[in-house]
């Protein structure tokens, strides 16, 4: 058992509520870009970046009659079997079982970023800006799961004033996706329906918390095509390399804990200030 | 909105035309997606492909300005499809609901008659406007024989078996029935198609999916904003709308509706507290200078309407006329604001505006501004206000308001207006105006109420502090007319005669300096003044002297009640035993008497019958909270709900149960004749207008073109609305509002609003998360017409127009694409203006592309249909 978030492409409007909802909780700045970005026929933040966590992604697909306006939101996936969980050598990346949530700690990172290598999807992010810099990405508001018994869920869905998002059990939702899908096929003459039939995430490199389904392909909106094997094969195998390397990299390594370790103070000053 | 929000869920189509809901009304999709998970067709009418579009089922790309042929094309139709398959309408309703029976002057004629070249009967060319007398109805004692309704004939409308006048049986020429078919004959579909550019296919399959909701027991909902009002022929564009919805049945229902999406949150309370020029609260109308205003007595009869009463047939209905309870609406409020003062004298302190020869809108006072001196005005005291961004021609407004002697601003931010002294390219020492500047509480850094779209009036409490000195407007205003009053007692002190002080030292108010909200939610319902005021809901008591009134119906003439505003009362009542248990934590005593302001109430459970989502205890809403009005139209003449599945209404032997029925009395078929009520209680008739006779423009609408439009009128030789307002912006002798013609600006262009902005974007260019998402001001160009350009996505263009230049980010789309008019290709260019010169992030105002033209009857400026030319820059 653990959760998911079912993202509804034929009832999302694009309002990128999510997208604040997810700047406020995490508390993440904004930053005015010189260039903005233009794709998919709307101006505004296409990439995650180390102080956005999501984003609403806009694709023109089609002509004519066809034409279709389509919207994803884009953030961390989820996976049942991270990439970057067995891509991480200090396991400063890991999968909660209980809520499904991979989370990051930053007691333990080393900034390596292998895990920005191993993930599919090109999500974790890495501070470059910043002198002390961190991993990240969203965190499935893992802070907020806690308390998913009492209602809470992540901030993003309960900002979606469409219920394009949807949280709930990842089992639960993957049989209401393959409803919503067949009874949309019940109720066209042409047994077409407006989805395609695909749940995106649900076998995805092995599954995925996230899943979207979508009167387009979602890889028409730029969601990589992925068969169901786990990235954590082969990032394992490439793992398993690693200590002929790491004899060489001992050296880097030490200077890279005492850059860790002042990080992690100042850090804690800047969280403490947060909080207050 | 008739209906509000929630309701859209019941929809079984929804039309969405001049409104992108899912950006500018995004909760709202909640309930336009359930209607359509319910198996609702959603429709998008618009220029451009929007968010919006994107969930509807069916888009259909018009020319902007162009809705009245379009629903011209519609309401043709529909006529002609009732004719032939009549058992697909709710013919019914339409006879007994509307005035399609009903017999107009002998001598109106039609704007495509011989003749007329595009104008309605009679046009006076001397004063530029019309004599109305043609469009009234016959006269039923003087028109023996034509009075003799439709209500025997209508068979010679549905049997008609072609299309030619005589074939129509012994329906009367005159009719309004006969005349909507007349003037629409001409909008047939190749037509239509010319001139909005939607092709003819399209126009036949959104026709008849919208027609479908004329069946008994469906609903079909109209959902509109600006869109649709920014025209010179903007309120004829919602006329358009409303006949569609009468002939279809569509008024009065779950799920129907002609529905204004409001532009700006509490815009609905403002106009029902009377923030505009021609209304007094409550929608009364507003004293002027003309001799029948000079006494009170004079002003009430003037404005008070007499009941229509139907001829023929339909003899014996009554159609209620609510508005002849105006007398008491009128006494109610002045004793609200002059309680001490004869009912008489305190008419006469309330001011008279002059009846012609001033424009007091909002382009209106611009232009004043920009003559300056004693002729025109000297001092601004602006709230929440941004004239300099938010209104046309943005390039003279900023340049006008340099004659302004002083300014004060009352907001949270500075904004344009504020800053016009010190904008890009102006010397600060060329400009003499002194401004001020007011620091305002935000919306959550105090309390009162904000009515929605739908009539909701929602209490809000203040979350937070306001920052530093920053006072809400209210106290603002109370502190501000406590000095002035202190200055009029002065002068008369002094013994200066120069002065009227009794307007002012006699009016009430007895305010604290703060949090006065919930004391005038009282005054707003109103209470009594003596001992003699009967209670209607327990006869044969009378109401406690300072006892608050428990609904309109019960307020008096002759000074013996005060109401603030009559559509507010029934808000603050004294408390039922009910209210008392199920709502103990909002009980507040007044005068003694446990009462409830029922804005506060929020009670999730929806107690209507069948659930169709009137939720009667969340909020309070006006009238009477009356959730849908017009709702007795949602009903047969036996009082059972047309719509079985989602009855608004029904009677159940005895009572009426659902909604608060609008007018009382029992169903038709059960009342005594003379108590027979008609369900359109507002309209002195009684039923509701497909044809009208109250607006400058005509009787119903006919296609004009925009004032800057690339073609010349292809239904008559009127090329625009004649009694559009066309502005003259004059600041030291320069007329900023120039007209462009097509030959120097080929594009045609409209303006709009996006999701992460507000109006001019001072609430939303200041915060960070917002600014981010869209940072910078854009136009939008379709790829075909960005490939003719030489433009790419990301590109900074210009885009020009007669009025101004601005500077913005192309972006480059699909969902913009040429439309083909009259024959020849055309392309639209959509411009945002939520952009200036202060704020966090800058940028042009779409509003300096603007032309100062506006609407025939309201005077809303045409931001939607104008010339423009765009280039690379």
């Amino acid at each position: 058992m653990a959760y998911g978030v079912l993202f509804d492409g034929t009832r999302c409007i694009g309002c990128r509520a999510c997208s604040v909802a997810c700047k406020s909780w995490n508390e993440n700045s904004a930053k005015v870009e010189k260039k903005t970005s233009v794709e998919g026929g709307i101006q505004g933040k296409a990439v995650v970046s180390s102080d956005t966590f999501t984003f609403m992604r806009y694709r023109e697909i089609g002509e004519g009659d066809d034409f279709k306006w389509a919207f994803a939101k884009i953030q961390c996936m989820h996976c049942l079997k991270p990439g970057c969980e067995t891509a991480c050598i200090v396991g400063a990346l890991h999968r909660n079982k209980e809520t499904g949530a991979v989370t990051y700690d930053q007691g333990k990172c080393i900034g390596c970023r292998y895990c920005m290598v191993a993930c599919p999807f090109g999500i974790p992010t890495y501070q470059w800006e910043d002198r002390t810099p961190w991993i990240r990405k969203c965190t499935f508001c893992s802070d907020r799961l806690n308390e998913a018994e009492n209602g809470m869920a992540p901030a993003c869905v309960t900002a979606c004033p469409t219920r394009a998002l949807q949280f709930g059990e990842r089992d639960e939702l993957i049989e209401e996706a393959h409803k919503r899908i067949e009874e949309s096929k019940a109720a066209d003459p042409a047994g077409v329906g407006k989805y395609i039939d695909h749940v995106y995430g649900e076998k995805e490199v092995g599954g995925t918390a996230w899943m979207y389904i979508s009167s387009v392909d979602m890889t028409e909106l730029d969601l990589p095509w992925l068969s169901e094997e786990p990235v954590t094969k082969n990032a394992r195998t490439a793992m398993s390399l690693l200590p002929y390397y790491a004899t060489g990299m001992l050296a880097l390594m030490v200077g890279i804990y005492f850059i860790t370790k002042r990080r992690q103070k100042i850090a804690a000053g800047k969280h403490e200030e947060k909080k207050g | 909105m008739t209906n509000h929000w929630i309701d859209i869920r019941n929809a079984d189509c929804v039309l969405i035309i001049g409104s992108n809901a899912a950006e500018n009304h995004p909760i709202c999709m909640k309930y336009v997606l359930q209607a359509q998970a319910k198996g609702a067709k959603v429709i998008h009418v618009d220029p451009r492909y929007s968010r919006t579009s994107a969930r509807a089922d069916m888009f259909i790309r018009i020319r902007t300005g162009t809705d009245i042929a379009f629903m011209g094309g519609m309401i043709y139709w529909i006529l002609e499809d009732m004719r032939k398959n009549p058992g697909n309408y709710n013919l019914q309703y339409v006879q007994q609901y509307t005035n399609a029976a009903y017999i107009i002057n002998s001598g109106i004629k039609l704007p495509g008659d011989e003749g007329q070249n595009g104008l309605f009967s009679v046009w006076d060319s001397t004063n530029s406007k019309y004599d109305t007398a043609t469009w009234k109805y016959a006269d039923p004692a003087n028109a023996t024989g034509e009075s003799k309704l439709l209500t025997d004939n209508w068979s010679g409308w549905t049997s008609r078996a072609a299309d030619e006048e005589t074939a129509w049986g012994e329906l009367n020429n005159n009719c309004v029935l006969k005349l909507l078919w007349r003037n629409y004959r001409r909008y047939d579909k190749a037509t239509v198609s010319k001139i909005t550019g939607i092709p003819q296919e399209k126009l036949e399959a959104v026709y008849a999916e919208y027609a479908k909701t004329g069946a008994t027991g469906q609903a079909g909902t109209i959902m509109y904003a600006m869109g649709a009002t920014q025209h010179t022929y903007a309120v004829q564009n919602i006329r358009a709308y409303s006949i569609v919805q009468l002939l279809l049945g569509n008024m009065g229902v779950a799920g129907g509706g002609v529905n204004a999406l409001r532009g700006t949150s509490n815009v609905q309370g403002s106009t029902d507290q009377a923030l505009l020029e021609h209304i007094l609260p409550g929608y009364l109308k507003m004293t002027t200078d003309v001799d029948a205003h000079q006494t009170l007595a004079g002003y009430i009869s003037n404005i008070t309407p007499a009941a229509t009463n139907p001829p023929g047939d339909l003899a014996g209905d009554n159609p209620v006329n609510w508005w002849k309870n105006t007398p008491k609406y009128v006494h109610s409020l002045l004793k609200a604001w002059w309680p001490d003062v004869a009912l008489a004298d305190s008419y006469n302190y309330l001011p008279k505006k002059r009846a012609t020869g001033v424009n007091y809108t909002h382009m209106g006072l611009i232009e004043a501004i920009g003559k300056g001196g004693p002729d025109g005005v000297e001092g601004l005291w602006i709230w929440g206000q941004n004239p300099a961004a938010g209104g046309p021609t943005s390039l003279g407004a900023r340049d006008a308001l340099k004659k302004l002697k002083w300014m004060v601003a009352s907001d949270i931010w500075f904004n344009e207006t504020h800053t016009f002294w010190k904008r890009p390219d102006v010397d600060p020492s060329t400009i003499d105006t002194e401004v001020f500047l007011l620091p305002a509480a935000g919306s959550f850094e105090k309390e009162g109420s904000v009515s929605n779209s739908g009539r909701w009036v929602q209490w809000r409490y203040k979350a937070v502090e306001p920052p530093g000195e920053a006072i809400p407007d209210l106290d603002m205003m109370i502190q501000l007319f406590k000095r002035i009053r202190k200055l009029y007692d002065d002068e008369v002190k002094a013994g200066k005669t120069s002065v009227i002080p009794e307007p002012i030292l006699n009016l009430s108010w007895d305010y604290s300096d703060e949090e006065e909200a919930d004391v005038i939610a009282r005054e707003m319902n109103g209470h009594a003044l003596t001992a003699d005021v009967p209670k209607s809901g327990a006869p044969g008591t009378f109401y406690e002297v300072g006892e608050l009134i428990d609904w309109f119906n019960d307020l008096q003439p002759d000074g013996k009640t005060s109401s603030g505003n009559w559509l507010h009362c029934g808000q603050y009542t004294k408390a039922s035993a009910a209210d008392q248990q199920d709502y103990a934590e909002l009980i507040t005593v007044v005068n003694g008497i446990p009462s409830i302001n029922k804005a506060k109430k929020r009670n999730v459970v929806d107690s209507s019958p069948s659930q169709v989502g009137l939720y009667p205890n969340w909020s309070w809403c006006w009238p009477r909270n009356r959730r849908i009005i017009y709702n007795r139209a949602a009903v047969d003449l036996n009082g059972n709900p047309w719509d079985a599945e989602h009855p608004v209404l029904a009677w159940n032997g005895t009572a009426w149960v659902g909604d608060v029925v609008d007018g009382g009395g029992n169903p038709i078929n059960l009342a005594a004749a003379g108590s027979q009520n008609l369900p359109f209680i507002m309209n002195s008739e009684g039923v509701g207008k497909l044809w009208g006779y109250s607006l400058k423009d005509g009787p119903i609408p006919e296609v004009y073109e925009p004032w800057e439009s690339p073609i010349s009128n292809l239904m008559t030789a009127q090329q625009n609305d004649p009694a559009a307002y066309i502005g003259k912006l004059l600041v030291d002798g320069t007329d900023w509002n120039e007209r462009g013609t097509v030959g120097d600006f080929p594009i045609i262009a409209t303006t709009y609003r996006c999701t992460e902005h507000w109006q001019t974007g001072i609430m939303t260019r200041n915060l960070p998360w917002l600014a981010e998402l869209m940072p910078k001001m854009y136009v939008e160009l379709g790829a075909d017409l960005a490939d003719k350009l030489g433009i790419v996505s990301g590109d900074t263009v210009k885009v020009r127009s007669k009025r101004g230049e601005i500077h913005a980010l192309a972006i480059v789309t699909k969902r913009f694409q040429a439309i083909t008019v009259d024959g020849k290709e055309m392309h639209q260019v959509g411009i945002p203006w939520h952009w200036g010169y202060a704020g966090r992030v800058k940028g042009d105002s779409g509003n300096i592309l603007t032309p100062s033209v506006g609407d025939a009857n309201t005077c809303i400026p045409e931001s939607k249909s104008f010339l423009c030319k765009v280039e690379k820059a």
